[in-house]
């Protein structure tokens, strides 16, 4: 069975990017463009990961962690936050709230696979040959 | 001397997620300007020490000279007084967005960006896009992105891993010029909310201009940085607004 990974942005370019991450991977990749939409994808597809990004319209990453995280059926979903917002005061936030890692924009493929290959398990696709 | 639990429970958690921190001085320059009580020397003082920050104060403080022997103002201390603090405020503003946009193409595009004096890049005539993005809180003002459309262009391509001609879709290069100013102010809002001076940001917006003039607000600054890599050039226009209290 594939690895289910949602990716949670708001940017339509960040989640083309992570798609492509995972294409050579056995892995679907679910999408959504805020908080609100992921939670309820998060609620229906049970996901392996959700990679989840800070700022973004209608509910930010922050909401949406906390609410994962009060959910007994979803909080045991791991979560790598994916944003450009580094400081401080939301860093601790959300550690506190309880993520497994975080990856600073701009990132490259390679990290974006290590941090999540080190929560799922990332199975390479099997190579088709042509026919 | 031990930090407060908060501070070593995030040099922990940097050190853990790899995140990268600011270079020092542009950490103790905003820390400085968010005092608004502290003594010019002091600031003085800290843009002396690194030759980055100097140059580019000198070059805010001088904004008609085309080079260094058209300066009228000469001096670190000279430009504080004539332009203020808010001046070094830009200072210490445009160094994360420009380490930000330097590195995002360095990550994301394999392009080694630099940054040029802005009198060595033609300015954009006609149609460009421009990016902007507000911010506000104790500190308020705007960060604008501007580039040619090819460079918008051959940028959402390269973050894509596309060739320039497979990207086709305007909102797919709309979408990837704000996303460039997003990791670029989402670093640059961290430094000043750790400094103190916190902000929210709001939604970027993304549109096709002609006019090349950002508007400063009376009292307020505008620092413009200007980059290069190859045919792509690019703008970043970092203003502050003065503060009331």
């Amino acid at each position: 069975m594939a690895t289910k990974i949602l990716s949670v942005d708001d940017s339509r370019t960040i989640r083309l990017i992570v798609g492509k991450a995972f294409r050579p991977y056995n892995v679907t990749v679910l999408e959504a463009a805020n908080g609100e939409e992921g939670l309820a994808i998060a609620a229906r597809e049970k996901p392996d990961l959700v990679i989840l990004d800070v700022t973004m319209p209608v509910m930010d990453g922050v909401t949406m962690l906390a609410k994962l995280k009060e959910d007994p059926e979803l909080k045991a979903i791991p979560v790598i936050m994916l944003t450009a917002e580094s400081g401080r005061d939301n860093v601790l936030q959300i550690a506190r709230l309880g993520v497994r890692d975080y990856l600073v924009k701009p990132f490259k493929e390679d990290q974006l696979l290590e941090k999540v290959g080190r929560c799922v398990t990332l199975e390479k696709r099997p190579v088709v040959a042509p026919a | 001397m031990a930090g407060s639990p908060d501070i070593n429970q995030f040099k922990e958690l940097a050190r853990r997620y790899g995140l990268a921190a600011v270079p020092e001085s542009v950490s103790r320059l905003t820390q400085l300007v968010a005092r608004q009580d502290s003594c010019v020397d002091e600031i003085v003082r800290v843009i002396e020490k690194d030759p980055t920050l100097s140059a580019r104060l000198l070059r805010v403080a001088n904004p008609r000279a085309a080079d260094e022997s058209e300066y009228t103002v000469g001096t670190v201390n000279e430009a504080l007084m004539r332009n203020g603090i808010g001046c070094a405020l830009l200072l210490a503003m445009g160094t994360p967005l420009s380490a930000a946009l330097i590195k995002t193409f360095q990550t994301m595009l394999s392009l080694k960006l630099e940054p040029v004096d802005t009198h060595q890049l033609d300015s954009l005539v006609g149609a460009h896009m421009r990016c902007s993005i507000g911010f506000a809180g104790k500190v308020t003002g705007h960060v604008f992105l501007r580039m040619s459309f090819t460079t918008a262009k051959a940028i959402a391509a390269g973050i894509l891993g596309l060739e320039p001609a497979e990207v086709t879709d305007k909102d797919e290069i709309r979408d990837a010029a704000g996303e460039l100013l997003n990791i670029m102010t989402g670093n640059f809002k961290s430094n000043l909310c750790d400094a103190g001076l916190d902000c929210k940001l709001q939604p970027p917006k993304v549109g096709m201009t002609e006019d090349f003039e950002t508007p400063v607000e009376p009292g307020g600054g505008l620092e413009r940085l200007a980059f290069r890599a190859g045919p792509i050039e690019i703008f970043v226009d970092v203003t502050a607004n003065p503060w009331d209290d």
